[in-house]
Order: C-alpha cells, then sequence, then structure tokens
C-alpha cells in the first residue's frame, strides 16, 4: 500500500432527477487498500459507484483515478483501463449461461481462458457448471458469479457493491479471502460497500460511513471502529 | 405445389422485410417506423440501376450501403439524443419515414417504376415449374436466417448484442460500448430494409409509398414475435401461409390484410404465445 490516491472524489454531487443523492462528496481511497464504505439503506451507496464508473452523470465535482481526470470517459474505456465492477441490481444475464457470463467481462476472447482459470482458482464450482443458466444458480452462487466476473480482467481498481447480502457465513469468509489475496498479491485496491460491517472490518484498512448522499464520518480501521460505525448505522 | 411454394416465398418475403426491424426492436427497444421508407429507398435504387441500364444486381449492394449509411445517420442525429425519451424517438422515425417518402416524390414523381428482375424463368419443383425469382428470395431468407443466427451465438459482436437485449443497464456497467452496440444494429436493420426493397421491386411495382403495407405487417410479426428471429420465422410461416390461402381462395384485397389482423388477434388472445416459442 503506497499514499498516492488511486481513486479521488472531489466534491462529486450525483442523482437521478432533479434532486442530487450525492452530495459533494470527497474521498480518497489509497493505491493498493481495501477500503470499506457503508451506510443506511437508501444513503447512496450503489448511486456512488454508478457514478463513479461513469454510468450517471455528475452534477459537480470530479473523479481522479491514479491522479488523472477521467471526465467524459465512457463507462467502457474506465472498464477497459482497469475498472472492475460487481454491481449490486440484477447484477447477471439471468438467460445466458456462466461460460458467456464471464466471457462478458471482456471485450475480446484472446484473454479469456487465462482469466477464466484465474478465477476457477477462487470459485471451482464455475468450471464443472459452465453451460449452467446464471439464472438457475442459487444465490450464493450467483454472488460469487459476479464476484468472479470482475475479476475476470484483473482490475486494478474494484468497486464492489454488497456481495455479502444473503450469504451464508462460511461463503463470507471465503469471499473475504478472495479479496484479501487480490489485494495482496495483485495489488487491486478496493471500495468495499457493505452492510455487513463484520465483514467489512474484518478485511478494511480504513472505512466511511455514508449518509444523506454525504461521507458522515471515516477513519483507519482499529479497534473502536466497530462501535463507531455502528453508531452511525442505528436508527 | 403452388401453393406450398407460394406459402413457403411469401413467408421468406416476409421473414426478409421483418427482420432488420426486429434486430432493431430487440437492442434499442424502439420500432423504426422509418423502415418501410427505407425499403422504398431500396426498391427505388433497383429503379436507377434499372434506369441507368446497369447489372441488376449492382442494385443490392447499392441498397444495403445507402440503407446502413442513412440508418447510421438516423441512429445518430434523430435516435440517440431522444435515447431517455424513446415514444418521441419512435414519433420521430414515423416522422422521417414521410419525409423520405415525400423526398422520393419530388425526385422520381408518383408514378410506378418497374425494374429489371433480377434473374428470369421459371424452374421445375417436383412437376411444377416455379418463378425461379421466387425460389431465390426463399435462399435470401435462409441466408439472412442463418447469418443472423452465427451472429448472435458466435460472435463477440452478437454476445454483446444479447446482452444489450437483455439487460441494457448491465451490459454498460460491464463496458460493452452500448452506443457502438445500438448504432451498428441500426445501420444492419436499415440495410436489410434497403435490401428487402431491391428484392421486393420486381414482384411488385415500385411507388413512393409500396413500404407502408409492408412496414404495417412487418411491425405486426415484430410484436408477435417478440425479439426471437425462430420466433419471427415461425409467425412468418403461419401467417404467411394463412395470407396466400386467403389470397387464392378469397380475394388478393382480404389477404393483403390478414398477416395483419391475425396478427392483431393473436396479441390479443395469446400475447405471450410465440415469444415462448
Ligand atoms: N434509478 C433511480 N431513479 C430514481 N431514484 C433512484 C434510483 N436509484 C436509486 N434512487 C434513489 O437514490 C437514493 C439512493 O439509492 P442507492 O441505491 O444509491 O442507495 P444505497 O445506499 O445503495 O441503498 P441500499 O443499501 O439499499 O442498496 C434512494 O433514495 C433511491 O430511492
Ligand atoms: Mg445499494
Amino acid at each position: 500500500m503506497s499514499d498516492a490516491a488511486k481513486l479521488q472524489l472531489n466534491g462529486i454531487s450525483s442523482g437521478y432527477g432533479a434532486v442530487d443523492v450525492i452530495n459533494e462528496v470527497t474521498l480518497s481511497v489509497r493505491s493498493g487498500e481495501i477500503f470499506a464504505l457503508m451506510g443506511k439503506n437508501g444513503m447512496g451507496k450503489t448511486t456512488l459507484l454508478k457514478s463513479i464508473l461513469g454510468l450517471i452523470k455528475l452534477t459537480r465535482g470530479s473523479v481522479a483515478v491514479d491522479e488523472k481526470s477521467i471526465a467524459g470517459r465512457k463507462p467502457s474505456e474506465l472498464i477497459a483501463c482497469g475498472i472492475g465492477y460487481a454491481p449490486q441490481e440484477q447484477p447477471l444475464f439471468q438467460d445466458l449461461s456462466i461460460r458467456d457470463n464471464l466471457r462478458l467481462a471482456l471485450t475480446s476472447d484472446r484473454k479469456l481462458a487465462a482469466a477464466q482459470e484465474r478465477v476457477y482458482g477462487y470459485f471451482p464450482f464455475l468450471k464443472e457448471r459452465l453451460s449452467q443458466k446464471a439464472g438457475t444458480l442459487s444465490g450464493g452462487e450467483q454472488k460469487m458469479l459476479i464476484l468472479a466476473r470482475a475479476l475476470m480482467l484483473q482490475p486494478k481498481l474494484l468497486l464492489i457493491d454488497e456481495i455479502s447480502e444473503g450469504l451464508q457465513p462460511s461463503v463470507v469468509s471465503k469471499i473475504a479471502d478472495v479479496l484479501k489475496h487480490e489485494a495482496a498479491s495483485n495489488g487491486t485496491t478496493i471500495l468495499l460497500v457493505e452492510q455487513n460491517l463484520d465483514f467489512a472490518l474484518s478485511i478494511a484498512d480504513r472505512w466511511a460511513v455514508l449518509k444523506l448522499g454525504a461521507i458522515d464520518d471515516q477513519d483507519t480501521n482499529g479497534p473502536d471502529s466497530r462501535s463507531r460505525v455502528l453508531q452511525h448505522l442505528k436508527i | 405445389m403452388t401453393l406450398l411454394l407460394d406459402i413457403i416465398s411469401t413467408a421468406a418475403i416476409l421473414f426478409i422485410v421483418a427482420a432488420g426491424l426486429l434486430a432493431i426492436f430487440g437492442v434499442l427497444k424502439i420500432i423504426n417506423f422509418a423502415h418501410g421508407a427505407w425499403l422504398t429507398v431500396g426498391a427505388y435504387c433497383a429503379v436507377v440501376t434499372t434506369e441507368l441500364g446497369l447489372n441488376p444486381w449492382f442494385a443490392l449492394p447499392l441498397a444495403f450501403i445507402l440503407g446502413a449509411l442513412l440508418g447510421g445517420l438516423t441512429e445518430r442525429f434523430i435516435v440517440r439524443p431522444l435515447y431517455r425519451r424513446p415514444l418521441d424517438a419512435i414519433l420521430a422515425t414515423w416522422g422521417l419515414g414521410i419525409v423520405i417518402g415525400q423526398l422520393i416524390t419530388l425526385w422520381f414523381g408518383r408514378d410506378v417504376h418497374f425494374t429489371t428482375a433480377l434473374m428470369q424463368g421459371t424452374v421445375d419443383v417436383l412437376g411444377t415449374s416455379y418463378s425461379f425469382y421466387r425460389l431465390f428470395a426463399v435462399l435470401a431468407a435462409l441466408a439472412i436466417g442463418l447469418g443472423f443466427a452465427f451472429l448472435l451465438d458466435g460472435t463477440r459482436l452478437g454476445l454483446s448484442a444479447q446482452a444489450v437485449i437483455m439487460n441494457e443497464a448491465l451490459a454498460r456497467a460491464l463496458g460493452i460500448d452500448t452506443e457502438k452496440v445500438r448504432l451498428a444494429t441500426f445501420m444492419a436493420g436499415a440495410g436489410l430494409a434497403a435490401l428487402a426493397g431491391v428484392l421486393l421491386a420486381p414482384m411488385t411495382s415500385v411507388d413512393p409509398n409500396m413500404g407502408v403495407p409492408w412496414l404495417t405487417g412487418a411491425f405486426m410479426l415484430v410484436m408477435v414475435a417478440g425479439t426471437s428471429f425462430g420466433a419471427l420465422a415461425v409467425a412468418c410461416l403461419l401467417f404467411g401461409a394463412a395470407q396466400v390461402v386467403v389470397s387464392t381462395f378469397l380475394s388478393p384485397i382480404l389477404g393483403g390484410i390478414t398477416v395483419a389482423v391475425l396478427c392483431a388477434i393473436t396479441l390479443r388472445i395469446r400475447p405471450k404465445w410465440f415469444a415462448r416459442a
């Protein structure tokens, strides 16, 4: 991990209509760290990730990756230069096979075999069921496929939206291992949006809490982090 | 036997006309009401090659390229700006269809034109002599159908197109250049419409409004078939058969509206029937 910012948000605002959901968020995620972003339902976590990827237009502020502004870049360009995304809503092509879902993470089939082998290492069950339709996988298996797909292009920056939702504890710890391994072995920077704070704080280097589209609190992960975050997540 | 061949070739022609409309509908989720106008543009390509005394086959690539170019311009400057207002986009293509029709009238007049057949004569099919050209249309439809099947299931572009058809927001989030997929589809769809116009020209007469009845039929077929080329082929066969039977035994005028009427009835009682097929 270094002090250089992999991802820098400079006072960004964005939303869906007249009102902004995200309000002037400034946040810096350092190269190689796992950064946990928490917050109650509807606080704008998903919206923030979509804004970073350019899936939603910013109304104010700017985003920089590797200290270069990415204003005006298309999502396809950002993803091609190494940003992985594991979305929360409708995250899989239900009627496509596991193979095709994985294929869609890459723009050509040239590096497909190598990328597949890499993610089979994490999730071996995928290999045996390549032609099964994604929609017929169990909820937990779908989550693993979503993460596997995001890892296909060996991203330098990984945006993950509530991957632990509805997972049994052993799968959650499996995913924690995978993310830790990616960060340690590839230097992948991870922005982890989570509701499960035990999971998030078990792997995060730093954390922040989003409230009504703004950063409410943030700190380095430490002994009192759990109680502080819990305080923010109370009703 | 003639009846059977009529059915198959009518279905083939319906399929050729509707395939481009279906592709655009699947990817862009809009019905392109300029489809009939592009078909007419294609037919006039055949008129031009005939009047210039060129080889009639030359009209095929000419129409496809012209149609794809027009389609590309339409997507870029009319449909894309209305991305978030699909209803307005549909209305805009309708308006565009009228404008193109008027421009053709200005240029070529209202008169009916005739074109040189791409090929003449008849062939003997199991004892029945039948128009060589209509059989050629069947081959063309098969080629287009297989071409689409290969494109969708065998190529990266096809996989991207499927992804956009199924879930455009996710496709975008995974880094698929959805704008490019939309543009390519619109160009291919428009090119196919113009190609259909060339193929149709020798079988009917060419006039500035010839696309309208074809648009109506193709539109209804696409509504019935949803986004599946297989379902479209089945629908073309069934409704094409009905059209031929009605035209042959009742009246050609009734035959002309059979497809639209039957599709409307199907949509009313079994809207999901073909989509599942
Ligand atoms: N497509 C949309 N159109 C309009 N409003 C939306 C849309 N998506 C989200 N919102 C609104 O934006 C706000 C933030 O939503 P967002 O999905 O970012 O929350 P979240 O923090 O990810 O919540 P959760 O924990 O439930 O996933 C909510 O009030 C939501 O109603
Ligand atoms: Mg969310």
